[in-house]
């Protein structure tokens, strides 16, 4: 039952509240279903008695308020209902983001950590908005109709009670109808929607490959595979649930011939001293079907529940595992002040659960230094940890004569410029790239100075080409070349780069190293790891890195 | 809203004959639901009177209860029917929506096809096709079951009670019923839209801010960044709960309808029966039915309420072809070619999409039958490009291509693909066996051609390895390594047997002496093809007969 409490756990302060509020509404609706009952068993009481005039009319005008009164009940309770799913899901999306957005060990793709914020979240909502108020009906609603229908005839709460209930059992049933409903529907859909994405994402080489038709029929006859095994399950999921009408049409049914009976006079045990009239055996019979509409609420809102739970497991597995967080929160301060500087002293980080030491290196101001090594050395660990990135273990890294920590990382990069290997390149224009905190500083001369002023010349719009996965793509020495520009033009003293001349041709590696030299030139400490020996050659110092590890 | 309705008949059409069986159990369904609770309402009424008038003896008590028990039993297993009838029916027009959005996609330009498979642009169509599922069995099919119920249950209550009370009834439910619900489609439309854009634009801003966390923390934006989700987020959230509003409001007003109706009919029976125009057992006939009637009017509120979202998705499914890159003719008579001719390219200019300026310019080079020329070049220097440009996938600027003897622009794409085949740097596999993966590329082929295939391409130990040619990949072709998945995707090019094969980076992944196995084994495999391979690595150059290097066809204005 762990999930059952990690989902429970999820509602919590004011959307327990206002779920409270919601069930107590909704209820409240359905304990005034018996007074409209009441009122249609006295007219018809009437008709059969011969009494008619104002007394119909006032007794239908009742019904029609009460009808109104309910209408307004079921409606405050579905928008608090509603409320509290909203702010279940939107409470688990804020602390989700809090955590998965400064953390740095992420293992999940963002695509899949997306669609955990956007769809998968979202099914939570029926669970809390649906199921959850279906259950504080079925708590209460049957026992009343079963309470008031006792005083009028034993006999027919006996076949209410025989019908329907054994709750539990009921339950039961309902339980395996939904699972198997539940199991279904991930199956069908499921099925269906992952071959027809395979079979997209595979497009254009079925294109390229004339199969287009082939790939249609194998498709189709796939689906009619998903079909096939999925009737088969159908066919038994939906026998429970029809097990379950059966029990309340019948339930119902019986109810019907029996007051029928009893109203003859051909029955004559079941109800006390006086002989039932038709307006109570009306009235109980306008309880009977109500009597059993919670239980197929709850069932109708099953599979709810199991999504739920599907969700707020994968919630809970990630919540509570270790995260390892940046340095400082991410948010533009003020530069740390000091001279440009970095040093580390015994230094070890955690990774993959083994203890790596770093080695102690010390980094003068305007200096450009070349961390040297094989991969796999931990240059680029070296690289993270001067940014902030990653927190070491144990040991201490001094920047601008400071402890880098939490207080101190945020200023710290407002000072940094850091190059990985692999440029990210947000969805944005070149200028907001270049330029994230509109400056407006002089673009032109700082791709000058980083020697790509010949890229942005060459994209259509110039400064205004969006980028990024939808815009137009730069190469990885491009982006290099774009982020070292973005180093000159934000004005950030403390270069790191890492390997930036891998996998690049001769002529593009030369421009990156003479753009690197002009930055150390102008009094700003840089900081490479390379393997490149023309890299090397174009520093001040080099550090070996191969002892580390 | 036409696309709708032509998804619509698309839906209906997948089997309409299981659709028309199903529609009819749903309406028995209800028509048996409402009988049954008049039915059940007259019987008492009855029997209280022939109670009351002492005759109880007389009363024909069989027939009735046995109607009682008929229907109720009837309508669980009419029930029963109608779920398995509309569920099969609608996972026949499941598959049929998803295949006809195949053949729409089919015919997109390969560029624009390439760009779908990164990021969010599947999980929108995963999205929209869901919102189409309910077209059928949430919207259309309720919404005419419950007409014909009602048409039905006005005749019944006409001939059982009185036109006046079958009259109210029916004028009550359809007049009122069809307002609410029209308003509610009508007001759903904007808010509906807006969700989903919203939604859509939290996840692409998610996605920006997990892929480009660095950047966002470096850069000291990540609040920015979390405060621009955060927008697109109240901006769904209060999107939906305008939705919410409407639909409970919806509700709201269904359920006081229900309650007016029964009320009035409550009140005109009294009247009737003073009247002796109809006994008290037939004004409960009415009243009992007005209130079962209420099962065929809420649950239409929730399919009218996922309209706007319908309707949207409808469009985006049907919306044409977006513009792109297609050199080639979808059809046509293929051009007169000659084996011997091999491929020709001269002074080819070349641009990167969305560029300007050439990329590459003048670029010459022929590679007749039998001969393999490796292109060289570093990443970035246009080598996908020329060979997208070659396979008629991508924009040339300038110059010729000759295939086999003919233009490149004279060729009709399906001729020229039985002719060429190009293996891109990213392929995908497909979900099922190796066997079926392979069969892609040529639909009769034997096992012990498939076995000599992988062999060519040193996969065969691999495929042993996993359990022979019946070994099932997962989506995508998960389950092999990168290298693996490289080699079956050229094991698949090689088995169109082509005459022109292009290859861009074909060993990508492969350590040194397997990828030289490989590129031995395509050139054994295929002795009589023009082979030309996009490649950086020697493994690649040393197993071709001529090398050409991009960079002498780079223009010189690229470095300032």
């Amino acid at each position: 039952m762990a999930s059952k409490s990690s989902i429970s756990r999820l509602i919590a302060g004011r959307p327990r509240r206002l779920l409270r509020q919601a069930s107590v509404w909704s209820t409240l609706s359905g304990a005034l279903w018996p007074v409209q009952a009441a009122l249609v068993a006295w007219v018809i009481q009437d008709w059969a008695s011969g009494t008619f005039g104002a007394t119909g009319w006032v007794a239908a005008t009742s019904f029609a308020v009460l009808g109104l009164m309910r209408a307004v009940a079921d409606r405050i309770a579905g928008r608090r209902a509603f409320a509290a799913a909203d702010q279940v899901v939107a409470d688990q999306r804020k602390t989700l983001l809090d955590r998965e957005s400064l953390r740095t060990d992420r293992a999940i793709a963002s695509a899949d950590l997306a669609a955990l914020l956007s769809e998968k979240l979202a099914l939570l909502s029926p669970y809390v908005s649906r199921y959850r108020p279906a259950m504080a009906r079925v708590m209460v609603l049957p026992i009343l109709y079963l309470v008031l229908t006792v005083p009028l005839s034993w006999a027919a709460a006996v076949i209410l009670l025989a019908a329907g209930p054994l709750i539990p059992v009921f339950m039961a049933l309902v339980g395996m109808a939904a699972k198997e409903a539940s199991a279904r529907q991930m199956v069908e859909i499921g099925d269906m929607n992952a071959l027809l994405i395979d079979r997209i994402a595979a497009l254009p080489d079925i294109r390229i490959l004339d199969a287009a038709e082939k790939s249609r029929a194998d498709f189709a006859a796939l689906a009619e595979g998903v079909r096939r095994r999925t009737m088969a399950v159908l066919r038994v999921a939906f026998l429970s649930s029809t097990v379950l009408e059966l029990f309340s049409a019948i339930g119902v049914a019986m109810v019907a011939v029996y007051v029928g009976f009893s109203l003859l006079g051909e029955i004559t045990f079941g109800a006390y001293a006086a002989p039932m009239t038709l307006g109570e055996g009306v009235f109980i019979l306008l309880l009977a079907p109500e009597f059993f509409q919670p239980l197929r609420d709850l069932a109708a809102a099953w599979h709810d529940k199991a999504a739920a739970e599907a969700v707020a497991d994968e919630l809970e597995a990630r919540m509570t595992r270790e995260a390892a967080q940046v340095l400082g929160t991410g948010a533009r301060v003020e530069r740390l002040e000091g001279p440009p500087t970095l040093d580390l002293a015994g230094v070890t980080i955690m990774r993959g659960g083994q203890r790596h030491a770093l080695p102690d290196i010390s980094v003068g101001a305007g200096e450009s230094v070349a961390l040297r090594g094989p991969s796999g050395t931990g240059k680029s660990t070296l690289l993270e940890l001067a940014a902030g990135l990653l927190r070491s273990e144990a040991g201490q890294v001094v920047v601008a004569g400071r402890p880098l920590d939490d207080d101190t990382a945020d200023g710290w990069r407002a000072r940094i410029a850091f190059v990985p290997q692999t440029v990210h390149v947000p969805d944005v224009t070149l200028r907001e790239f270049l330029d994230p905190h509109g400056q407006g500083a002089d673009i032109q001369a700082a791709l000058d100075k980083a020697r790509a002023a010949a890229i942005v010349a060459a994209l259509p719009e110039g400064l205004e080409t969006r980028l990024g996965e939808t815009g137009a793509g730069v190469s990885g020495g491009e982006a290099r070349r774009l982020l070292l520009a973005r180093a000159f033009l934000t004005g950030a003293d403390v270069i790191l780069a890492d390997e930036p001349t891998a996998d690049l041709d001769r002529d593009t590696a030369r421009e990156i190293i003479g753009a690197l030299v002009d930055i150390g030139r102008a009094g700003r400490t840089v900081i490479v790891a390379t393997h490149d020996d023309a890299l090397c050659a174009a520093m001040d110092r080099v550090i070996g890195m191969e002892g580390a590890g | 809203m036409r696309a709708l309705w032509r998804i619509f008949r698309l839906l209906w059409e997948a089997d309409s004959w299981a659709m028309w069986r199903g529609a009819a159990l749903t309406v028995v369904v209800l028509i048996m639901g409402a009988a049954l609770l008049g039915l059940s309402g007259w019987f008492i009424t009855a029997t209280g009177l022939a109670g009351i008038a002492g005759i109880g003896i007389a009363f024909d008590v069989f027939r009735p209860s046995a109607g009682v028990r008929f229907l109720a039993l009837g309508r669980a297993g009419a029930r029963y029917g109608e779920r398995l009838l509309t569920h099969d029916a609608t996972l026949r027009a499941l598959a049929a929506l998803r295949i006809t959005l195949m053949h729409r996609l089919e015919h997109w330009p390969i560029d624009a096809l390439r760009r779908l498979r990164g990021g969010t642009a599947l999980t929108r169509i995963t999205a929209d096709v869901d919102a189409l599922d309910g077209v059928v069995l949430r919207l259309a099919l309720p919404v005419a079951a419950a007409l014909i119920t009602h048409v039905v249950a006005f005749v019944m209550l006409a001939w059982l009670a009185t036109p006046a009370v079958a009259a109210a009834i029916a004028l009550g439910y359809l007049a009122g019923g069809s307002l609410i619900l029209m308003r509610v489609a009508m007001r759903t439309f904007a808010p509906s839209t807006e969700a989903e854009t919203a939604m859509q634009a939290l996840r692409q801003r998610a996605i920006g801010l997990f892929r480009g966390q660095r950047e966002a923390i470096l850069q000291g934006l990540m609040p920015s960044w979390r405060d621009r989700i955060d927008a697109e987020e109240s901006r769904a959230r209060a999107a939906q709960d305008r939705l919410d509003r409407i639909d409970t409001a919806a509700g709201m007003a269904l359920s006081v309808l229900v309650a007016l109706v029964t009320a009035l009919v409550l009140g005109l029976s009294g009247g009737l029966i003073a009247s002796g125009r109809i006994d008290a057992a037939q004004a409960a006939i009415g009243v009992f039915v007005a209130l079962a009637l209420a099962e065929t009017v809420m649950p239409l509120r929730r399919g009218l309420a996922e309209i706007g979202r319908m309707r949207d998705a409808a469009g985006r499914v049907m919306a044409p072809a977006p513009q792109g890159e297609r050199p080639l003719s979808a059809g046509g008579k293929p051009p007169a070619t000659d084996r011997a001719a091999g491929l020709v390219v001269s002074d080819l200019d070349l641009a990167r999409p969305g560029r300007a300026g050439l990329l590459l310019h003048g670029v010459s080079f022929s590679v007749a039958p039998g001969e393999m020329l490796a292109l060289r070049g570093a990443s970035g220097s246009g080598k996908s490009t020329l060979l997208d440009a070659l396979a008629g996938i991508g924009p040339m600027q300038g110059g010729e291509v000759r295939v086999l003897g003919a233009s490149l622009a004279d060729w009709p794409e399906p001729a020229l693909r039985g002719r060429l085949t190009l293996l891109p740097q990213r392929t995908a596999l497909l979900g099922g066996t190796v066997l079926e993966n392979l069969q892609i590329a040529r639909p009769d082929l034997s096992e012990d051609a498939a076995w000599e295939v992988l062999r060519a391409v040193a996969l065969d130990g691999v495929i042993h390895g996993r359990g022979g040619l019946q070994a099932r990949l997962g989506e995508g072709g998960a389950g092999l390594s990168g290298g693996e998945s490289r080699r079956l995707a050229l094991a698949r090019a090689l088995l169109r047997r082509p005459d022109i094969l292009l290859l861009d980076e074909p060993t990508e992944g492969l350590d040194d002496p397997t990828a030289r196995r490989v590129v031995a084994g395509v050139r054994a495999y295929l002795p009589r093809a023009a082979i030309v391979a996009a490649t950086h690595r020697a493994a690649e150059t040393d197993g071709a007969d001529r090398q050409v290097d991009l960079k002498k066809y780079m223009p010189k204005t690229r470095f300032l």
